[in-house]
């Protein structure tokens, strides 16, 4: 009955298997496994006092705020002048996700897009305006925001353009480009239901503008359904103050929904009867469908889902028929929290259930994982990720014959990871 | 008055909660294939409504949400932070123009627009709005006939694709008037006047040919907000669902609850997934065509080693990449591009006293000393680590 157990059953038979042939192997060879030892050159690494063994290290006083490795220093978020406006102000910066482990990014890493600059927010001259069709309208300090009982959860955050330039066929072969249009931290901050209840929110209200303070004053739109639900002001992420980037010293945390939602440097919160329509939400992050309309407001980043080792930043080296190799990724659904996700060989012909591991939060990254035996053929890897609300990965074929090719926004359709014979990793696309 | 109320909510999750356990999607036993829940959810929110984003949500149950722990003895009332913002703080910041909040009163002409933007907004947007430099163009000409392209599909090489200007594609006038006012021009934001932002308005909707009340929009047409008030745009019911009016959040709601919208699969309960021959039978292989796209700043590089030192920086590069690399960068804008080596060795065949002067006082597009502040001296370093970097 249970699928799973039977998969393990299998994979230990095989291991058995695989070390009872390995053991008859190396019965036969063993002298020469003697002999290679003895041939084999010493290892320099060992065979050597390294430098930084034999002088004293920096003292606790260096980098008073910590950094990387020097050796990290390839570890960056990077751009591409496709995705840029003129001097990469109104721009995006996509995070290294072929180099990152669990599910939090380091602040550093964090993805980050803008639509007039980074803005160098005064903490002491931040204010916060909350009025409308609210019984009580309020000015609030960063003092005071930080007053209410604070909150910590764990959330991504994706743009929905993750993906978007792939609509008509793969373009990058590159994971940090092809998704890493998203982060995942853990985020600080309060409900603001909770504030809500102090100020009274009238019954009429149906929308909330969220404005940021920066060059652009970027503007959203967020229904009150979502606002009384689960979103946040945030000041924290992973233990210290937000970013400059990631819009210090406030921002609006809406999980799951698209990124440019939680707007940042934010100023202003306006409840009202009618929606805004801000530029961001007109002439951009609406997703035009074959039928010549546009969908707007269009809020989840649905459940998706990519294999993050092997990938082409990260191809497979030094492997050898027999080995076993774990094969990783990422799975998140802004709709709700990762149920399972499938591994498929074959491009997505035949699928076998990978395994979740670490935490599983909702609106959150997960990680997958499945350790395959490595075999010498080529492979498509295509990892499909299903969630709690119910809804699963769509083909390629699947997602285009409803959005088209024009959408720009909002894939999350299926992508695979062609692994040549040679462990060599090739973003490919499977539709027709 | 509506106040959230704890007791209220409970008592609404618990009526949610025996709502679900006679069906909907969302509920806290095993799914389709066997998996346990590793949490409470519902698909209604406390007051019965469906989730607006066809997702799911995550009540407080026996003091956790998910699988976090929430303080639940949070009062409802007592915070009394902040103060009550006055008239002119108000006033100051409540600056959002929609459908329903028409701009202040004010006029401008399309040509007194068309002089504004040659001055402010050319070097960005292009002539005429034609766009440049990676910033949005704002006409690809007539806007009733362009909005006809939207349903154009580049499925074959070298098919046309929707051409989405603001004419064409933005369903709102509110929208351009209240961007150009608080988010334009990048370089000086909220700079310019109520009447200002009326003819710059005036002059993108003329190179857009709309018309505005059956009336063509030339170079006299004055634009106050009366006319304003009027705008229909070519595609103003080009959107769904649709988010005006009362009830317009339960349009969006019923609308995400059809994954057919939106392209979304949804596994529905007792449904078990595919799991061979889950493929379309003509489905192949697509590579990527050439290298794609891969100019990649910096270069994609995943060695572990020392960083090269790099030295002081030079002279002028801070300046540079501050106040002139917007222009400059890339030669979109007709400026001399950083790096072309030919465009440089034109400007420099003048003499350097006279490029000197040049960027002092101003030539050609270029306002006096790019529109900075920065001192004559500054001017020259800048000018000396481009020439230096363009040789």
């Amino acid at each position: 009955m249970n699928k799973s157990l039977n998969t393990q059953d299998n994979t230990s038979v095989s291991r058995r298997e695989f070390f009872k042939r390995a053991a008859s192997v190396s019965a036969v060879a063993a002298s020469t496994v003697l002999l290679s030892k003895e041939a084999l050159a010493d290892d320099p690494a060992i065979m050597h006092h390294v430098p930084w063994g034999q002088k004293l290290g920096f003292p606790v006083t260096h980098n008073r705020y910590g950094m990387p490795s020097p050796f990290e220093h390839n570890v960056l978020r990077r751009n591409t002048k496709l995705l840029a406006s003129g001097n990469f102000q109104a721009s995006i910066a996509v995070a290294p996700i072929h180099e990152l482990s669990g599910i939090i990014v380091p602040n550093g890493l964090f993805f980050s897009r803008s639509h007039g600059g980074t803005a160098i927010v005064d903490p002491n001259e931040f204010r916060l305006m909350i009025h409308g069709l609210v019984e009580k309208e309020i000015v609030l300090t960063l003092d005071q925001l930080k007053k209410y009982p604070s909150v910590t959860r764990t959330h991504f955050i994706e743009c929905p353009a993750n993906g978007g330039q792939e609509w008509r066929g793969p373009q990058f072969n590159s994971l940090q480009f092809a998704k890493g249009f998203m982060s995942c931290a853990e985020w600080t901050g309060v409900y603001i239901k909770d504030i809500l209840k102090d100020l009274g929110l009238k019954p009429e209200a149906q929308w909330m503008l969220a404005e940021g303070s920066d060059n652009s004053e970027m503007g959203r739109t967020v229904p009150v359904d979502k606002v009384l639900d689960d979103a946040m002001l945030v000041w924290g992420q992973n233990g210290e103050a937000l970013r400059p980037e990631q819009g210090y010293p406030v921002r609006l945390l809406v999980p799951g929904w698209e990124g440019n939602l939680c707007v940042k440097w934010l100023k202003r919160l306006k409840f009202s009867t009618e929606p805004y329509y801000c530029k961001e939400e007109t002439s951009k992050y609406t997703a035009l469908k074959p039928t010549g309309k546009a969908i707007q407001h269009f809020y989840a980043n649905e459940v998706n889902s990519t294999v993050t080792s092997p990938s082409p930043e990260k191809p497979w080296k030094d492997v050898k028929v027999g080995d076993l190799i774990e094969i990783e990724g990422l799975a998140w659904s802004g709709m709700g929290t990762i149920n399972a996700v499938d591994l498929s060989f074959d491009g997505g012909k035949n699928y076998v259930e990978a395994e979740l591991k670490g935490l599983v939060l909702p609106k959150c990254w997960t990680r997958w994982s499945y350790i395959y035996k490595y075999e010498g053929k080529k492979l498509l890897l295509t990892s499909r990720a299903i969630d709690d609300a119910g809804y699963i990965q769509p083909t390629i074929d699947q997602e285009t014959s409803v959005m088209g090719v024009e959408s720009v926004y909002h894939r999350n359709a299926v992508e695979t990871w062609e692994v040549t014979t040679d462990g060599k990793v090739n973003h490919v696309q499977i539709r027709s | 008055m509506f106040k959230l109320d704890r007791k209220f909510l409970v008592a609404l999750s618990i009526s949610a909660a025996s709502l679900l356990a006679i069906g909907c999607n969302g509920d806290a036993s095993a799914d389709a294939q066997g998996h346990m829940s590793s949490s409470a959810k519902q698909s209604v929110y406390a007051n019965g409504k469906a989730v607006i984003d066809g997702g799911v949500t995550y009540p407080t149950v026996n003091g956790k949400t998910s699988q976090y722990a929430v303080n639940t003895k949070i009062p409802s009332s007592g915070f009394n932070y902040g103060r009550t913002p006055t008239a002119n703080e108000l006033e100051a910041w409540n600056t959002d123009v929609t459908p329903w909040k028409l701009p202040p009163k004010g006029q401008g002409s399309v040509e007194d627009g068309e002089e504004i933007y040659e001055a402010k907004c050319v070097m960005c947007h292009g002539d005429f709005g034609s766009g440049g430099g990676g910033y949005p163009s704002l006409s690809k000409g007539n806007a009733y006939d362009l909005q006809k392209t939207l349903t154009n599909q580049r499925n074959i090489p070298d098919a046309d694709g929707p051409t989405r200007e603001f004419g064409s594609y933005w369903p709102q006038a509110s929208t351009l008037w209240w961007y150009i006012h608080d988010g334009m021009p990048h370089p000086k934001t909220k700079s310019l006047s109520i009447d200002q932002v009326y003819a710059l308005t005036a002059y993108i909707i003329s190179i857009n040919e709309i018309k505005i009340d059956g009336e063509e929009v030339d170079d006299e047409y004055v634009l106050d907000q009366e006319k304003f008030s009027k705008i229909v745009m070519p595609n103003v019911d080009g959107f769904e669902p649709k988010i005006d009016g009362k009830g317009a959040t339960d349009v969006v709601r019923a609308y995400y609850a059809n994954p057919k919208n939106f392209g979304g699969q949804n596994l529905n309960k007792g449904a078990v997934r595919c799991t061979t021959n889950c493929q379309e039978a003509n489905a192949t292989v697509k590579r990527i065509q050439g290298v794609g796209i891969s100019d990649f700043l910096p270069p994609m590089n995943v060695t572990r080693d020392m960083p090269v030192e790099k030295g002081a920086p030079t002279p002028g590069e801070k300046d540079y990449q501050a106040s002139c690399a917007v222009c400059h960068a890339d030669s979109s804008m007709g400026a001399p591009a950083f790096g072309n080596k030919e465009a440089w060795a034109k400007v420099t065949s003048q003499g350097m006293e006279t490029v000197y002067h040049n960027a002092i006082n101003g030539k050609n597009g270029m306002p006096p000393k790019g529109g900075t502040d920065l001192s004559d001296a500054k001017i020259k370093d800048v000018i000396n680590y481009m020439v230096n970097s363009s040789k």
